[in-house]
């Protein structure tokens, strides 16, 4: 009964949803947090250790993790992964070196036990850069395909730009406001 | 709402409760969890495992919250290191916030941290705070500069932060000067003796502290008032300057700003005494002007009055003239604790003059009818040393003595006699009328210094003494119970009489103690004065005479006054500091062990050390025990192996004796180390003869009286080069500094192939050392003297004292000996001495030492074996590289061989690929990646090799390799 009536109540009043920004370094989570807080480009410097900010995007308060992506801090993303409802998992374009540590980087995401409900949202990030790889190519670098019985998004976007970056923000809550019902 | 209720919940399963609620995304629901941790912290309880958890709660714009997340962080971050970089960001956030509170909390806060992966990062933040507009950022910066000193010295210099203290000096905030200055002494305090001199003042900055003086806090006066008086200058105009502006602080209710106020002028009078007039009525002047303040620190609780007399008393012996006229303010008041008392006493003893003594005195006969034993003994003395003082007062302090014994209370009786027989000492043949009084007070004594002060008399005036006989033969029938004090006097008083008086019954006498002291005693003291005399008398009683009635010198009171180098010391440097309370020199009582910190490359700070050599033993422990035991339990913890070990069929015959005296500190782990040194001494040779000899070699007896420098000073002489020059001594790593003792700088480093410790051992006992013998405990690598003794290159194989001796000492690999993984560089030595034991060290084996000079490969063979091995471990180390050549320079030098070279185009690094062999310890080929950007921090290392232990030996040796100084 309780149980019923606040999943009724969400459909009107504020939902809230935990979200991990991840990715290697240099990826652009950082930027991409704040050009969805602030909607504008902030200069930022490597993140060591992470940021926290509140988004509110059609009725859904998103409280946005944006972890730093260095090889140090990797190890350290599992402590947040609890109670995680989507990860936004960022790819630098155009580092085409780096895309099978991305993968893999992935690949160990997609097997933690903790996630295993939260949805996938892949940005394909720096688009407004020459030879940056499409969408396309990204999802075939990830691997994405490969993934089963989860939701998941792959879009192109530029946090420079901000292009993409709601459209992926749409899906998220559309999604979880289907999972929710 | 109070806060007590924080504190009241002791549920099971709480941890899991209290996570739960710091994940809250209710912003009071979690403050409350943060309360509630902060409040197991306090009471005890560990909550370091909630580390992830508040760290999360640190980015709010709640200050309470941010407040309390930092204070967790203060206690735990050091239990986590690793997850304490997940905290950097939002310091470096909060470092720019707008509020100047939370910039200042910010910059503290990561200034407490110390943890050494995350100093790096302070950095930036505090090169922008120490430029912030705020002075309150400011100040708190100019702090953090000297705890982060304390963790990475090496840091501080290189990004210039010194240079920005001292520029803070001239800082139009009197609070910042005062805490730059604050943070500047600390430093150099840190760096030790050999450290450059941070505090030169200009005349400018000299003119800024003087303006700021007055502004600043009470705390901050302190500071800028003991650089003053540190500010060396013999100009006469200079220190008036200061001293007409330092003047006023005497005013200043806080003792402390008082007494380092009197500091600086003490320091100024010294200077102004240089002048060309002598300064004699300026000095007159400020005096007059410093008795008041003094006084008025007696007027504060017992506790303040006791270190403000402590440190009066210094100031009087220095300069008398300052409180000479003030000696009523020193009489004790009947309430004074007795600790105060004692002091006031001292200083009323040293004001006491011709002027003042009758005052004096008819104090002093109060205290003597006191109630208080201590006190009333100390009176009773006061009064003989001002007898011995004061030649004039002499005759009354006598009669003030007599008037005391009068009274019949046996430890006033004591103590007279005991005073004046200083005061026959010191004015012979002038006061003996007294004697008779003083015989007839024989039978109160029983303390042993009254009843030998008074056998001294007796013998000393054996012949004005009619019954002295008599006397003597009364004390005598004691003798043997007596303590050993007594019998020696009474043993010379005898003598005395009998040679002054040689009547039958002296005979009787001598013959009887002579023999008693003889035959019938212990002591050997007494049994050899009791021979001397016995074969004096029997061969030549004239000589007997000359030598036992011989002139004595006359003595001065000098008794609790300080030597004269100290004195100066402690007054112009450490007046109103815990070492004027002493009377000591700080080093005596403090020592200056740097904290532990949690450290990712112990080398980083060897390497300052041996550019530097100003820590004295920072890293390994400075003295011998504390490096056995340090020794010890590394092994005791290490090796399990070792234990086995003992079994070893190495013959250990019973020699360790010299082993056994140092086992109590040196438990089992390190057994096997003793049993091989101890069947070394056996081969050893004849350490008598060896030193012998060496005292006999002419150039050991030059290079003995070398005065003892310090080790870093280079001050001794080297007594061989073994191919090294002096300046290459000098630059050895201290291993084991034991100053007073020997000490062991040294390096192992590859020679033509072969693995070489490069030892430099200096003697600072007072006796060559010799049988020098050396054994190194099992390690990774197998590696172990190849001869045991050390051939050092004098006859003897002796270090003579105050000098260094240099010694290669080639290793090799046992493979017999190798420990089990996982790999270390430690290496236990042990050094073994004839004269001063076992000494240990422990050191690293440096990563240059251990690759081999044929250990390139192909470049097709590496990438076929970059593919084939396990996957890589990586690691950030935390340097700077100037420049891919330079890089690759070290590297060959360090044998280890760079095969390939590229940029990395994604994020503007430079590549090597880099390989190397070691064959010690079975670690085979190991192949590297390093990627850096030439002249930014952090250098990400990747390490393949057969072994996966191998990596950390990799990351250990890479700093020292990369920073060339391998």
């Amino acid at each position: 009964m309780g149980l019923w009536i606040s999943k009724l109540w969400s459909l009107f009043g504020d939902q809230e949803a935990r979200i991990l920004v991840l990715g290697l370094d240099n990826a652009g989570k950082t930027t991409i947090l704040y050009r969805l807080q602030v909607g504008e480009v902030v200069s930022t410097i490597p993140t060591i250790g992470f940021n926290v900010e509140t988004v509110t995007y059609k009725n859904i308060k998103f409280q946005v993790w944006d972890l730093g992506g260095q090889t140090s801090i990797r190890p350290y993303w599992r402590c947040y992964f609890p109670c995680t409802q989507a990860i936004i998992y960022v790819v630098d374009s155009t580092d085409t070196d780096r895309i099978g540590i991305s993968r893999d980087e992935f690949k160990a995401l997609l097997d933690e036990e903790e996630l295993r409900d939260s949805l996938i949202l892949v940005f394909a990030n720096k688009q407004d850069l020459p030879n940056a790889l499409s969408d396309a190519q990204i999802a075939e670098g990830l691997g994405l395909h490969d993934i089963k019985n989860r939701d998941w998004a792959i879009f192109k976007t530029s946090a420079v730009k901000g292009e993409g970056l709601f459209e992926g923000l749409d899906w998220l809550s559309n999604t979880l406001k289907t999972r929710r019902k | 709402m109070s806060d007590g209720k924080y504190f009241s919940t002791t549920k099971r399963g709480e941890i899991h409760e209290l996570k739960e609620e710091l994940r809250s995304l209710d912003r009071p629901k979690k403050k409350d969890a943060v309360k509630k941790v902060i409040a197991a912290m306090t009471v005890g309880k560990d909550v370091s495992m909630l580390f992830p958890d508040v760290v999360n709660c640190m980015q709010t714009d709640d200050l309470e919250l941010k407040k309390l997340v930092y204070l967790y962080l203060i206690n735990y971050a050091k239990t986590q290191p690793d997850l304490a970089i997940m905290a950097v960001n939002t310091f470096v956030k909060d470092s720019q916030d707008p509020n100047p509170l939370i910039r200042a909390l910010a910059v503290r806060t990561m200034g407490c941290i110390r943890v050494d992966k995350i100093t790096e990062y302070l950095c930036d933040p505090l090169q922008r705070c120490l430029k912030d507009d705020d002075p309150y950022v400011r100040k708190t910066a100019a702090v953090c500069v000297a705890k982060l000193y304390d963790i990475n010295p090496e840091l501080v210099e290189d990004r210039g932060f010194l240079d920005m203290l001292r520029e803070m000096l001239s800082d139009a905030n009197p609070m910042v000067v005062a805490n730059a200055l604050a943070a500047l002494q600390e430093i150099q305090e840190l760096a030790g003796p050999g450290g450059k001199d941070l505090l030169q003042m200009s005349t400018q900055t000299l003119n800024k502290l003087l303006a700021a003086l007055n502004e600043c806090t009470e705390w901050g006066q302190v500071f800028i008032l003991d650089s003053l008086a540190a500010y060396d200058t013999r100009d006469p105009k200079d220190a008036e300057k200061i001293a007409e502006r330092v003047l006023p602080r005497l005013q200043h209710v806080n003792s402390a700003v008082v007494l380092s106020a009197v500091k600086v002028i003490l320091r100024c009078m010294d200077v102004v005494a240089l002048g060309p007039s002598g300064g004699e009525d300026t000095i007159k002047a400020w005096s007059k002007k410093m008795a008041p303040p003094l006084v008025t620190l007696l007027a504060a609780e017992p506790e303040v009055q006791y270190v403000a007399l402590r440190n009066i008393n210094l100031i009087v012996q220095r300069r008398p003239a300052v409180l000479a006229n003030e000696v009523k303010v020193f009489f004790c008041k009947y309430n004074d604790p007795l600790y105060v008392k004692m002091e006031k006493l001292e200083i009323m003893i040293r004001l006491a003059s011709d002027k003042n003594i009758d005052q004096v005195l008819l104090e002093l006969k109060e205290y003597a009818q006191e109630v208080d034993v201590d006190f009333v003994r100390k009176a009773v003395r006061a009064i003989g040393r001002c007898a011995v003082a004061l030649e004039k007062a002499t005759e009354r302090c006598i009669n003030v003595l007599l008037e005391l014994i009068q009274t019949k209370v046996s430890y006033v009786v004591q103590e007279a006699i005991i005073v004046i027989k200083d005061i026959f000492r010191r004015y012979p043949n002038q006061y003996e009328s007294i004697i008779a009084t003083l015989c007839d007070n024989l039978d109160s004594l029983d303390e042993p210094e009254a009843k030998s002060s008074m056998v001294w008399i007796i013998g000393e005036y054996a012949e004005r003494i009619d019954n002295a006989d008599e006397l003597l033969e009364a004390f005598l029938e004691t003798f043997p119970e007596e303590t050993s004090m007594v019998q020696l006097q009474l043993l010379t008083a005898t003598v005395k009489l009998f040679l002054k008086k040689p009547t039958e019954s002296a005979q009787k006498m001598i013959s009887a103690v002579l023999s008693c002291a003889t035959t019938e005693t212990d002591n050997p003291d007494l049994r050899d004065r009791a021979y001397i005399y016995w074969r004096l008398l029997s061969t030549d009683p004239e000589a007997a005479k000359d030598v036992v009635l011989a002139e004595k010198p006359v003595i001065a009171d000098d008794s609790s006054s300080l030597d004269p180098s100290l004195l100066e010391a402690l007054v112009s440097r450490y007046l109103a500091t815990v070492a004027a309370v002493y009377h000591r020199p700080p080093e005596t009582f403090v020592s200056r062990q740097r904290l532990a910190v949690t450290r990712a490359d112990e080398l980083g700070a060897r390497k300052f050390e041996e550019e530097d050599g100003s820590v004295p033993g920072a890293m390994v422990s400075d003295n011998n025990a504390a490096a056995a035991a340090g020794a010890a339990a590394a092994a005791a913890a290490s090796s399990v192996g070792d234990l086995l070990d003992m079994s070893d069929p190495t013959p250990m015959p019973a020699a360790p004796v010299a082993a056994a005296a140092v086992a109590p500190a040196a438990p089992r782990g390190l057994d096997d180390l003793l049993g091989g040194l101890g069947s070394l001494d056996m081969g050893g040779g004849a350490p008598p003869a060896a030193s012998t000899s060496a005292s006999a070699d002419p150039f050991a007896a030059l290079s003995g009286p070398a005065p003892a420098t310090s080790l870093s000073g280079g001050g001794a002489a080297p007594v061989a080069g073994a191919g090294m020059s002096p300046a290459a001594l000098s630059q050895l790593p201290t291993l084991l500094a034991n100053p007073g003792g020997v000490s062991v700088q040294g390096r192992l480093v590859r020679q033509a192939g072969q693995i070489v410790y490069q030892l430099a051992l200096r003697n600072d006992t007072m006796a060559p050392v010799d049988g020098l013998m050396i054994q190194t405990n099992r390690n990774s690598f197998g590696l172990g003297p190849a001869s045991q003794v050390l051939a050092i290159p004098t006859p003897g194989g002796a270090v003579p004292p105050g000098s260094v001796a240099a010694v290669r000492v080639p290793l090799l690999i046992d493979v017999s000996k190798v420990t089990p993984p996982p790999l270390s560089t430690g290496l236990q030595v042990a050094l073994r001495t004839t004269q001063v034991g076992v000494l240990y060290f422990n050191d690293a084996v440096p990563l240059s030492a251990l690759t081999e000079e044929t250990g390139s490969m192909e470049a097709a063979d590496f990438l076929a074996a970059w593919k084939a091995l396990p996957p890589e471990a990586s690691a950030r180390l935390p340097l700077a590289v100037p420049s891919a050549d330079v890089a690759k320079q070290r590297l060959a030098a360090a044998n280890l061989f760079v095969l390939a070279h590229r940029q990395v185009p994604a994020t503007g690094q430079d590549a090597i690929y880099a390989t190397c062999r070691i064959t010690a310890g079975g670690v085979g080929q190991v192949l590297l990646e390093l990627k850096f950007v030439a002249g930014a921090g952090g250098v990400d290392v990747s390490v393949k090799a057969e072994r996966q232990d191998v990596a950390q030996l990799v990351f250990d040796g890479l700093p020292s390799v990369l920073l060339g100084a391998a």
